[in-house]
């Protein structure tokens, strides 16, 4: 034992990893001590760039500039989960996915309720668009005149969308078979994917799928032959009309654009759409501000 | 060893020899599978990228991704700044609990606590990074975000915990093994001289260890940046650097995730969808650089071993000047990491940590050795301890979150209402479909290369090269795979979104796993074996087929159980190549399946209300239970053969 080093300096260096721990282990403290963000500051939630919900929102509510830098969620339920639980967030979801966890903002002093999308009074909306390549026929048809229906209609009314008015009860076709393969908006896809569920249980030999993407992948899915209906929650782009000049487009229901907010947040009510524009570029950084 | 008659021309097309020749060569070709998967993959990223909508020097150093926009811009610097920084602090905090992991595993644990735990950190690297993911969504990011009062809780920080849990047993597993191979009389002549023990493992064991201990922390960061989903749902995705730099509750976005969102919905051919290829090939680039780092690295331990009693070579630094150099290296990061502090939390808190610092470390020199052991043990402990609270908060949730959804109904019925009724039966299937059919894809290719390299050739430059190509594609990222599948099998051969697309795209993901077991288990057969079958006149492949093989087989079958275990777990390589969320199982290999990850992930982002949530939550513990499963039997299955075979 009398050969333990007694070099203080070398024994000096064994401390090296305790106190790397040390520094780590303050490094992981030290938020909960100094980092206290301050009061009100927005979090703005945007969709990710093949969103349809974005593409329409960017074009309508941004005219077309740019957003500032901002978390990014790819689907409707993922911006209103992360606003659900950030309290100064601020995102943009269909009309389905307003709740109790999630404060609904006025625009312009109109609420978003979808009798204020139906009479027009609620600016921001939108159609939902089903396409196809060509007039659709057989199983690709009757779904779609499923949709049409009372019946199809009911589910869209369900999932929180505004249905169409003046449609009339569905009528079954004998003897109907063949496949049906569906993509696109993540928005449109609850109603295609509850309405194939009912479909099958009326022609059980259709083979019916459908599957997300965004609303930029349906168009060029159905574009290219891929799948039979593409999913759109905004109109086709003129870029899109020439490479797929076949497309024929189908509209499924409206949707109007929720402006959400946490359930705590109380520093306002209402916003304008100019508003909203200048939060997403990035103008104002502090709900104080508005 | 073959003697020359075996070249003589009328012996090949004897009837014996061209069995023998045409079995050789089909091997070969398994063989050279692995080399022909690497290039074709580096091939079509690299001509999907072509050509990139802006120039190179603009794509790396950018740092605008507006791909969509009516302006639009393709710079990646802030990806590439995402994913080192996640990356970064993933490490700082994975590596001081896998070293110390690895430290009680080899050289504090008894044998029997080792047994213990040994199995159970291995079983963190089973769980599926959907699983990580869901669990970071949706507790982690809101412990953030309350705990620290930050505007969001989904953050390089989030990340950076999630991505270090799932390091720590790559890290763990590699530093043990590189600790247990330091020759033990090493060990013998430091305890013999006094020592204590852990002054033998901090100057004896860890140093001889180093250069393994650094290819793990290497192949730990390649796990790290290779992560898709998990990132993807917790990091806020922002294509931002963060500002400052260090602010680690900045959200951030990383490379993989860029892929994972954007891939699937990008119009085909476009100036966007070309720019993302070209992501993914400076991703591959990354990793390609970390992974041929740690081979290097391990194989120059192997040299080192091999040549070991032979006379050293010649230093040309003297002693004296590498300990200096290195006391500067250290003294470097040790003002580093103090001035990054100082930026994080400012001069007083910076104050205390460098006088608690200069105070233990003067406690610490007048401390006696014995004392100083037991605090470093007890260190060491409490990092296992950390590594198995962690595993038990992470089980314990996802079992208690799962368990409500648990019935026969949801384990036996198609979900139906977008999944928030019903069950799981067909997610289950598709799991199992893809998973089986990747395994018996991998199988015979993995098993075969093993043989050729084991059976037909001595060490020399192909072993060499086919054992890099299937340590690279052990390394390549899952989602690369994807992007490979996509661009191959859905775009350029037209097949469209099907099970057999990913079927092929996860088999070429776990043929390394299944080649380097199979080859460990063909090793471990004695060459006194091999030789005594030759000896009484039976052909090679008689040799492989009777005498080496069935001693073999529960290793491969290990292996096999291995990759099925996976593939199944695995999401980001099959979500634009051959999942869709349906509840139709599959008519053949060429229409859509669900997958159970996939059907977590839909649950989880996109469909809303209570009850797709608790389905989630069932749908993960099952998942979770399922890959164990796959685990635990391989892992019984290893340690019942490596107990009764005894050469």
């Amino acid at each position: 034992m009398k050969m333990t080093i007694k070099n203080n300096k070398k024994i000096g260096k064994m401390t090296l990893a305790t106190i790397l721990t040390v520094l780590i282990m303050a490094l992981a403290l030290s938020g909960c001590i100094g980092q206290r963000a301050d009061e009100g500051i927005i979090v703005p939630v945007n969709r990710d760039s093949a969103s349809g919900t974005r593409e329409f929102f960017y074009e309508f509510v941004m005219n077309k500039e740019d957003f500032t830098n901002m978390i990014e969620k790819n689907s409707n339920k993922a911006v209103h989960q992360t606003v659900s639980q950030t309290e100064g967030a601020i995102g943009y979801v269909g009309l389905g996915y307003i709740d109790n966890k999630v404060k609904a903002l006025k625009i312009n002093g109109v609420e978003p309720t979808v009798a204020n999308v139906m009479t027009g009074t609620y600016p921001i909306s939108r159609n939902l668009n089903m396409y196809t390549n060509g007039e659709p026929t057989g199983a690709v048809l009757e779904f779609l005149n499923y949709l049409d229906s009372d019946e199809g209609q009911a589910i869209v009314a369900e999932e929180g969308f505004v249905p169409k008015q003046g449609t009339g009860p569905y009528a079954k076709v004998e003897g109907l078979s063949g496949e049906v393969k569906i993509s696109g908006s993540t928005t449109v896809l609850p109603i295609a994917g509850l309405a194939l569920e009912e479909f099958k249980k009326i022609y059980p030999n259709v083979i019916i799928t459908v599957s997300g993407g965004g609303s930029s992948v349906g168009i060029t899915d159905v574009g290219n032959d891929n799948v039979h209906i593409g999913m759109a929650s905004r109109e086709i782009k003129s870029s899109e009309k020439q490479q797929y000049p076949g497309l024929v487009g189908h509209v499924v229901c409206s949707d109007g654009i929720a402006i959400i907010v946490h359930p705590k947040n109380d520093y306002l009510n209402d916003l304008t759409v100019q508003q909203i524009k200048d939060i997403y570029l990035g103008t104002y950084t502090n709900w104080k501000e508005l | 060893m073959s003697d020359k008659k075996h070249k003589l021309p009328y012996l090949i097309f004897s009837k014996k020899y061209f069995k023998e020749n045409i079995i050789k060569i089909l091997l070969l070709i398994s063989a050279v599978t692995c080399i022909i998967i690497i290039f074709s993959i580096l091939f079509f990223l690299v001509k999907e990228a072509y050509p990139l909508p802006t120039d190179i020097w603009s794509f790396l150093s950018g740092d605008k991704w507006r791909p969509t926009s009516a302006n639009p811009q393709f710079g990646i610097l802030s990806l590439i700044a995402g994913t080192l920084l996640v990356t970064l602090g993933a490490i700082i905090f994975a590596v001081p609990l896998s070293i110390g992991s690895a430290i009680f595993i080899s050289e504090i644990a008894s044998p029997r606590i080792r047994g213990f735990i040994k199995p159970i950190i291995e079983l963190l690297a089973g769980i599926p990074s959907v699983v990580y993911g869901f669990f970071g969504l949706i507790i982690l990011v809101d412990w953030i975000y309350k705990g620290f009062g930050v505007p969001t809780g989904e953050t390089w920080l989030a990340g950076s915990i999630i991505l270090g849990i799932m390091a720590i047993p790559t890290i763990t597993s590699v530093a043990e093994d590189a600790i247990n191979a330091v020759p033990r009389h090493y060990k013998e002549g430091s305890l013999a001289m006094g020592a204590t023990k852990w002054q033998t493992i901090r100057k004896v064991v860890l140093p001889s260890a180093l250069s393994g201990i650094t290819a793990a922390i290497i192949l730990g960061i390649g796990r790290a940046v290779g992560e898709t989903m998990a990132v993807l749902m917790i990091c806020g995705n922002s294509p931002i650097i963060p500002d400052p730099v260090w602010n680690v509750f900045s959200p951030i976005r990383t490379l993989t995730s860029n892929l994972g969102i954007e891939i699937g919905e990008v119009p085909f051919g476009s100036g966007h969808y070309h720019a993302l290829f070209g992501v993914a090939v400076v991703l591959l680039i990354i990793t390609l650089v970390i992974n041929i780092s740690a081979v290097y690295i391990l194989g120059k331990i192997k040299e080192k071993q091999m040549a070991l009693g032979k006379k050293k070579k010649k230093n040309y630094i003297s002693a004296e000047t590498t300990y200096k150099i290195k006391k500067y290296i250290k003294h470097a990061l040790i003002g580093f990491l103090l001035i990054f502090v100082y930026l994080v939390t400012g001069l007083l808190f910076t104050g205390i940590i460098v006088l608690a610092a200069i105070v233990l470390s003067y406690v610490f020199k007048k401390l006696p050795e014995k004392k100083i052991q037991t605090i470093s043990f007890s260190i060491i402990t409490i990092s296992i301890i950390i590594v198995l609270c962690i595993l038990a908060i992470l089980l314990g949730y996802i079992i208690v979150n799962g368990i409500d959804a648990m019935s026969w109904e949801f384990l036996t019925t198609p979900h139906s209402s977008l999944g928030r009724q019903g069950g799981i039966v067909t997610a289950l299937m598709g799991t199992l479909y893809l998973a089986l059919g990747a395994i018996a894809i991998a199988l015979p290719i993995g098993v075969g290369a093993a043989i050729y390299l084991v059976e037909y050739t001595r060490e020399g430059k192909i072993t060499k090269t086919i054992r890099s190509a299937a340590d690279l594609l052990n390394g390549t990222p899952s989602i690369v795979f994807g992007l490979f599948g996509f661009a191959f099998l859905v775009l350029f051969l037209g097949w469209g979104k099907v099970l057999i697309a990913g079927q092929i795209t996860l088999a070429f993901m776990i043929i390394p796993t299944i080649l380097r077991t199979s080859e460990e288990a063909l090793k471990s057969v004695p060459q006194s074996i091999r030789e005594g079958s030759l000896a009484v006149g039976a052909t090679r492949w008689q040799t492989i087929r009777r005498v080496v093989l069935p001693p073999a087989t529960p290793g491969i079958i290990t292996g096999a159980i291995l990759g099925i275990g996976r593939a199944a777990g695995e999401t980001a390589p099959i979500m634009f190549i051959a999942v869709t969320f349906s509840a139709i199982e599959p008519s053949s290999l060429w229409a859509p399946v669900n997958a159970l990850s996939y059907h977590i992930f839909v649950l989880a982002t996109e469909i809303s209300g209570q009850e797709a949530k608790i389905a989630a939550g069932g749908s993960a513990l099952v998942l979770l239970l399922l890959v164990i499963g796959f685990y635990i039997i391989a892992l019984l299955i290893r340690n019942y053969y490596s107990k009764k075979m005894k050469w």
